[in-house]
């Protein structure tokens, strides 16, 4: 039994001493000296050389901003309030200084997702994307990006941070940002574009970006030229319930009173799978469905409840109705 | 020009009707942030130079800059255009000593103070004589009240910043017609033009009597001014001719004055421009903390802070400039 025990414990350490030799500076709670952050600057200076490359700055007629080549034939992503409306014409300024013409694709003022294609036959360097729940809070991470616009001498700015909040489409860092950085890539350490950056806050190191699993979410709906507009939002379709991702899946947190939702007994803890029988995997999901459809459609809402899976056919109403 | 990223989604807050019911946002223990107490921790081999050589310049009780100490016999070196009028520092330590300017550099905006002091073992930075690129390195400076330090990183590339120039504030008629002069086609609300008050249709004869045909002319004239210069200018006004005297402005102030960016920024240093050569970093300092050190990961003085320039930009002067300014001082 003793002799048992021993090889146990042995064979138990092995494996996690190796597992501690693995684990990179960056992956650390915090870095513990001198070594680490050596460690992680150079992750950083040898990502960015990389990086940098697929970093573009936007000109509108009307502003500046910033936005991420995702793929060789010049799909960007930027924000949404920097297009503004889907086909609408903009120039795209490289790295290195070329310009070229592109037009936009869809968004959505829900998350502030958005995007737009070159108007080219080159093939352009790219950023890859992270996958879907790669990062997380507490990761290092650094913003690019072309604050107060496209300046040839200084080129993009490099801001380093960690991921402070993530929460369906909003991430918050500490990197930190300037008007005009919007639209811009946060990459991770190892180089993937984990979000874009939306909006500045009043303080400088709790800014807000749109995580990438808000992009691959709606991935059809913009590349379709959808753009949700605020207009959309307010006169499409309503339904009333408030929801969030949690551990569970897309979870009803609360149900506005006199809405369809609570008129076909949605309740507070649900757990909402699909919706005309597309998957929910985000809250925009359902957001975007339900704004697109017109006060009036009805749809079939399938939802788990005590482990069991029922679905409701929910006529929607419009905003205005309600109040 | 409009640069994004301000705007506030009202209605998409409205959709979630109760944002505060909703929001289980967790965000991350402060003290691990980048700023943080466990992440400041790591640089434990550094910081206590950082804040040793870092002191406080002082009006009164009023703190003007921080300064960079450079020489065990005492002597500081500061951002010249935030330290007139400084009579005293205070140390990491809270002791304070009296002051007296020695020396100033225009070019880079740094000024040398001695500590009128007997003391010969001032703690004090060796400045780096390389030339390398710093972007993607971290940054490291004192805090405001010297207690602990504060991080960034190098986000750009070094480079020379050029000066600003005096502006008017007038928009100017590009075609030249027949008649005299320079049409002012637009005068740029609360700008110097306006307040000096010169009017849209007035026609710009003389730049400090001598006579101008082109816009480009008066941009050649203003060019060779500073901010607060004052230009004479002979105009044409219902075919009357008369002289207005301009101070002229900051083209940053003048034409961004709605510049959303400026606005959020707080205060920031006076002078930022004109500069032969700058490292960028956003280390959090305020307008009033220029002058002091900025060091590397291996603890050398890279630089000095030179300019708070908006609210996540500071300028330093690369300490490879500073090295042979020292030189100069000191020898005499």
């Amino acid at each position: 039994m003793k002799q048992f025990l021993i090889t146990f414990f042995a064979g138990l350490m092995i494996p996690v001493s190796l597992l501690s030799s693995a684990i990179k500076a960056w992956e650390k709670e915090s870095p513990s000296g001198y070594e680490d952050l050596l460690e992680i600057e150079a992750q950083i200076a040898t990502t960015f050389d990389r990086t940098k490359q697929a970093v573009v700055s936007i000109e509108t007629n009307d502003g500046a901003g910033s936005g991420v080549i995702v793929s060789a034939d010049g799909l960007v992503l930027t924000a949404a309030h920097v297009i503004g409306k889907r086909g609408k014409k903009l120039t795209v300024i490289l790295h290195d200084g070329k310009k070229f013409s592109a037009l936009s694709l869809g968004g959505s003022v829900f998350s502030d997702a958005g995007m737009l294609r070159m108007d080219t036959n080159e093939t352009f360097g790219f950023a890859s994307l992270a996958e879907v729940k790669e990062s997380k809070l507490a990761d290092w991470c650094y913003a690019l990006g072309h604050p107060n616009g496209f300046n040839e001498s200084r080129g993009q700015v490099l801001r380093v941070g960690r991921i402070i909040g993530k929460q369906d489409e909003t991430m918050q860092t500490d990197c930190r940002l300037l008007g005009g950085d919007s639209g811009g890539p946060l990459f991770n350490l190892k180089g993937q574009v984990i979000g874009i950056h939306s909006r500045i806050s009043q303080l400088p190191d709790e800014n807000f970006h749109i995580p990438t699993e808000t992009f691959l979410s709606n991935w059809d709906f913009f590349m379709n030229e959808e753009f949700l507009s605020d207009k959309k939002l307010a006169d499409g379709g309503f339904l009333g319930v408030a929801s969030s991702w949690t551990e569970d899946g897309l979870t009803i947190l609360a149900i506005v009173p006199q809405s369809p939702a609570e008129k076909y007994g949605l309740q507070k803890g649900d757990l909402l799978i699909s919706i005309d029988g597309i998957a929910l995997d985000s809250r925009e999901k359902l957001a975007i469905y339900v704004a697109t459809k017109l006060p009036g459609d009805s749809v079939v809402i399938e939802f788990q409840r005590d482990e069991r899976t029922m679905s409701v056919k929910v006529p929607l109403i419009s905003r205005n109705q309600k109040e | 020009m409009k640069i994004f990223g301000y705007s506030f989604f009202a209605l998409a807050c409205s959709f979630l009707f109760s944002v505060e019911e909703v929001d289980q946002n967790i965000l991350l223990d402060p003290s691990l942030r980048l700023n943080g107490l466990q992440v400041q921790k790591a640089f434990s081999g550094m910081s206590e130079l950082a804040i040793k050589s870092t002191v406080k310049l002082m009006r009164n009780d009023k703190v003007l800059a921080h300064g960079t100490l450079v020489d065990p016999r005492g002597f500081v070196v500061s951002k010249a255009s935030d330290c007139i009028g400084a009579r005293s520092l205070v140390t990491n330590e809270g002791l304070s000593f009296p002051v007296k300017v020695r020396k100033r550099h225009e070019g880079c905006d740094l000024v040398l103070l001695e500590i009128l002091n007997d003391r010969s073992d001032w703690p004090f930075v060796e400045f780096s004589e390389k030339n390398v690129s710093m972007v993607s390195k971290w940054a490291i400076s004192a805090s405001p009240d010297l207690s602990e330090i504060r991080i960034g990183i190098f986000g750009a590339p070094s480079r020379k910043i050029g000066r600003e120039g005096g502006v008017m504030g007038v928009v100017l008629h590009e075609k030249s017609e027949e008649l005299n002069g320079v049409l002012v086609a637009e005068v740029i609300p609360h700008s110097a033009a306006d307040r000096a008050g010169l009017k849209t249709g007035d026609r710009i004869l003389k730049v400090d009597r001598r006579s101008v045909k082109s816009p480009k002319q008066i941009n050649q004239a203003m060019q060779e001014k500073d901010p607060g210069d004052l230009i004479l200018l002979e105009i044409s006004r219902d075919q009357k001719n008369s002289d207005i005297r301009v101070t002229l402005g900051h083209r940053s102030v003048t034409f961004d004055l709605f510049n959303r960016n400026i606005l959020m920024s707080g205060p920031i240093s006076k002078r930022r421009d004109n500069f032969p050569t700058i490292l960028q970093h956003d280390i959090p300092l305020e307008y009033n903390h220029m002058g002091g050190p900025v060091f590397n990961l291996e603890g050398e003085c890279v630089g000095i802070n030179i300019a708070r320039v908006d609210r996540v930009t500071n300028y330093a002067i690369p300490s490879y400039l500073i090295g042979p300014i020292l030189s100069e001082w000191v020898e005499n």
